[in-house]
């Protein structure tokens, strides 16, 4: 099986962002960066069902030459080779630019199944699988929690609201967001690094980026804090109290 | 003449079973990679004195036997001079025996004779009557070599009063069992008697010295018994099995599968199988290699010089390497790698607590130490209370200090574990942040991070003064002996104790802040394990009974009410086990347990009637 994992550099979650002058983006030159989380199950995901299947398994990632770093990480994993779409644009484009773009360094290589994160730690907007699923012209599925591969076509668990769960069967090729959690991430070896080392990095370049998005204000949540007394008897006081938590708050269910 | 063609035919043999079996080992030695430790010649000719001259080691931990055994030695060492010259006589090459010199010499000799026939019998009736658990199922070898060494000693003194044929038979008798002797040594135990001298030398002057790995030599660990090193193989055949370090295992003593003896002798066993292509880690029993604590007993109490740590880690790097290390490690390397700590949080945690603990960051120009607060210190709740404990103290007695901006784990559990390229990305990080601050002097409060920044960085050429808190602030705490008195009992940290050797310090400390101290079993330099070092705190599931639960026992042994601790790791599994057992007795790190009692003592002092708790008074 051919299988191909999509994955987003990320500013660190060490990291303590702040806002730049115009307030469009983080100040991303101070910052560090790691593998986006749910794209790192997707490629451990991806791994399992290599190993289980056979095949190869090949990282694309979009975004500035520091992207290098986490498709590295990937190498070292077990990914066999990787394409790397270099762009400056791409570091903060839109969910419809990104897949667009990945689309296209993807397009001549005809894979049976593509694997991304659910959504990217920095805009979360969960958009690249399911555009680049249109793009390429293949069925996806999100939220993904187990992947079967079965003569050929796939059944896979989705994650509902309210611990719910759904199976559904779909055809290869297709495209799967995967949810964190789904499996345990595997360590990257001393082995893996070495080969990791020797494996090829197809850099292509990006046509002009087109994000039809814009950030017009970028800004930290303001901290509120409230007090409110409840007054009543103990048991008045209580009940309400049970109910705020429930219906205002959403502390409990 | 007759007998001494006979002589030379029998000495030819069995000198040739000798050498035949010496080289098959040695070929071994020698074509196993590596190259033996070399430096500190002083220090270890020191400790050849000691250990084989005096047999400090086989007399420290079992007096009785080691005396026993020391008498044997050297009766055996005093004696090479009289077999030698028998066998030079009998083979007409020159006879000494005849002179004055000689006699007086075989005057002198009595002594040790009656002391190696003494020794020797006490410890076959050892052996044979009492047959401890650490020497395993009963070697008839063994006995016809006691046997043998006690016929020597025999032969010997009839020489004094034997003339005529039943001189000649007695002296055929003496040389005989010296040649049978010679040709048994090199397949038994009784080869150390060749070896363990050299093993001695040749171990490293520093406990558990894990050496680096080289990754421009493609260096990823042992993964097959041709991998094993050239001290490894002469460990093998070195091992006297005595047990030693068996009987001290924490895993050993909890039922668990690991028994550092026995993978001494797999070594030995698959070695002279040829079997050098076997994976190191099928040659030992399942899961094993991950049951091991780090602790360094084993290797410590060795008495001939065997170093199990670099033989378990290096195994556990062969099996890391692959990936095969426990699920429980790998998701701790991943925390490691995405976030610089065990616990996989995120800085800001380690920033709040540095905040609100008032902690400034180190500027060399105005701090005298860097206190590194390491995984616990900054994100393990109790041991931040530890580390405000220590500051106070330090703040009260002009002592400045401050703490880096942002700190990675020293990689402590990475190489301990086997995870080689994480544990020398992270070293290397850190190297460059302390020389980066100017930094010159290191304050911790974690033995492990004591081990790893004091020594294993050594290995990049860093090298920095680094003190562990309880020693530094025994030496700044005075008088606090006003406070209420009180029993406690301490639990040493393998690697504060045992690694680093600081027995003295906390005990000292705790007596000036006026606590008793109730040493349980197991303390000072051969402590049992609290079962968290060696990546073991991440275990999911322990096999046989817990080790913290088994060391919380001895520690409630005591009967005193508190068990002080200074290591942040200890802390964690002591409070695990005293919380499964629902106990009373509490577990206490020994800078919060400190600051306590001199609070208390100044609250008292502040009343009228008690002297002025404070400095120490020079
Ligand atoms: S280091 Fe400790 S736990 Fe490991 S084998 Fe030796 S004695 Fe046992
Ligand atoms: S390794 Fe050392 S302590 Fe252990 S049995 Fe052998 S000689 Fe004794």
């Amino acid at each position: 099986m051919k299988i191909a994992v999509c994955l987003k550099q990320v500013p660190s979650r060490d990291w303590q962002p702040r806002v730049n002058e115009a307030r469009t983006w983080v100040r991303d030159a101070e910052a560090t960066f790691e593998m986006n989380e749910p794209d790192a199950y997707a490629l451990e995901e991806g791994l399992r069902l290599k190993e289980r299947h056979g095949g190869e398994v090949v990282v694309c990632s979009a975004g500035p030459a520091r992207v290098s770093q986490v498709v590295r990480e990937a190498l070292a994993r077990g990914a066999d080779r990787a394409i790397h779409v270099e762009s400056d644009a791409l570091a903060a484009a839109d969910g419809a630019a990104v897949a667009g773009a990945l689309a296209d360094a993807m397009g001549g290589e005809a894979f049976d199944l593509v694997l991304t994160g659910l959504q990217s730690d920095d805009q979360g907007l969960a958009q690249v699988g399911v555009a680049l699923a249109e793009r390429l012209g293949m069925p996806h599925a999100t939220i993904i929690m187990e992947v079967k591969v079965e003569d050929g076509a796939l059944r896979v668990k989705r994650e509902l609201e309210g611990g719910w769960f759904q199976w559904v069967a779909m055809p290869l090729p297709a495209v799967l967001t995967i949810q964190s959690g789904i499996n345990q991430l595997r360590y990257a070896t001393l082995k893996g690094i070495m080969a990791a080392k020797k494996k090829e990095i197809r850099k292509v370049e990006a046509a002009a980026c087109a994000s039809r998005q814009r950030i017009v204000n970028l800004y930290a949540p303001q901290k509120t804090k409230q007090t409110t007394m409840i007054g009543g008897s103990a048991a008045e006081a209580a009940a309400e109290l049970v109910k705020r938590l429930r219906d205002e708050a959403r502390a409990i269910d | 003449m007759i007998s001494v063609a006979v002589l030379a035919l029998l000495v030819a043999v069995f000198g040739g079973l000798f050498a035949i079996q010496v080289w098959a080992r040695l070929r071994l030695v020698r074509l196993a990679p590596g190259a033996f430790a070399a430096g500190h010649e002083a220090e270890r000719s020191a400790r050849f004195v000691r250990e084989v001259v005096f047999q400090s080691k086989v007399i420290a931990e079992k007096p009785v036997v080691g005396l026993a055994h020391a008498l044997v030695f050297w009766g055996f060492v005093a004696f090479a001079g009289y077999s030698g010259a028998q066998l030079l006589k009998g083979l007409h090459v020159v006879d000494l025996t005849g002179t004055r010199a000689f006699h007086l010499y075989m005057v002198a000799l009595v002594p040790f004779a009656l002391a190696v026939i003494a020794g020797i019998l006490f410890l076959l009736v050892r052996r044979v009557a009492v047959r401890p658990e650490a020497l395993g199922p009963l070697s008839w070898e063994s006995v016809a070599i006691a046997l043998f060494i006690a016929a020597l000693m025999v032969t010997f003194l009839l020489d004094f009063r034997l003339a005529g044929w039943p001189a000649a038979v007695n002296w055929w008798a003496h040389i005989l069992i010296i040649l049978v002797f010679l040709a048994i040594i090199p397949n038994s135990k009784h080869f150390h008697l060749v070896l363990a001298p050299a093993t001695v030398f040749l171990k490293s002057t520093v406990l558990g010295d894990v050496r680096n790995l080289d990754f421009e030599k493609e260096e990823v660990g042992i993964e097959t018994l041709a991998g094993l090193e050239k001290k490894q193989v002469l460990d093998a055949f070195t091992c006297v099995e005595c047990g030693r370090c068996q009987m001290n295992c924490p895993a050993y003593g909890t039922d668990k599968a690991l028994n550092p003896k026995r993978l001494i002798l797999q070594n030995e066993e698959a070695l002279l199988a040829g079997m050098m292509e076997a994976k190191l880690a099928g040659v030992y029993d399942p899961g094993v290699l991950w049951q091991c604590t780090t602790c360094g007993a084993c290797e410590n109490q060795c008495p001939v010089g065997v170093e199990h740590l670099p033989l378990i880690i290096g195994a556990r790097r062969g099996l890391a390497s692959n990936g095969e290390a426990p699920d429980a490690l790998g998701a701790m390397y991943n925390h490691l790698e995405r976030r610089g700590n065990i616990w996989g949080l995120t800085s800001d945690v380690r920033q709040k607590f540095v905040e609100s603990a008032g902690f400034e960051t180190f500027d060399a120009s105005r701090h005298d130490y860097l206190l590194w607060l390491g995984c616990a210190g900054s994100y393990e709740a109790d041991f931040q209370k530890s580390l405000r404990a220590l500051a106070e103290i330090l703040r009260a007695r002009g002592v400045t200090f401050g703490v880096l901006a942002k700190e990675r784990c020293t990689g402590d559990a990475a190489k301990r574990t086997g995870n080689e390229y994480l544990f020398q990305e992270l070293a290397t990080a850190n190297i460059a942040d302390f020389e980066a601050a100017g930094v010159k002097k290191i304050l911790t409060s974690c033995p492990h991070c004591l081990k790893t920044i004091g020594e294993d960085y050594r290995a990049f050429g860093f090298i920095v003064e680094i003190e562990h808190s309880a020693v530094l602030v025994s030496r700044l705490v005075g008088d606090g002996r006003a406070a209420p008195p009180d029993v406690v009992t301490l639990h040493d940290a393998c690697y504060l104790a045992r690694y680093a050797g600081r027995t003295e310090e906390p005990r000292d400390l705790l007596a000036r802040v006026g606590a008793v101290v109730k040493d349980p079993v197991r303390s000072h330099h051969n402590p049992f394990c609290c079962g968290a070092g060696g990546g073991l705190l991440f275990e999911e599931h322990e096999e046989g009974t817990r080790i913290s639960q088994r060391r919380f026992e001895q520690l409630q042994a005591t009967g005193a009410p508190t068990i002080v601790t200074a290591c942040p790791f200890c802390s964690i599994m002591l409070k695990g086990a005293q919380a499964s057992a629902n106990a009373a007795t509490e577990v206490v790190d020994l800078m919060t347990y400190v600051d306590g009692r001199l609070k208390a003592a100044s609250a008292r002092a502040a009343s009228p009637g008690w002297p002025a708790a404070g400095q120490r008074q020079p």
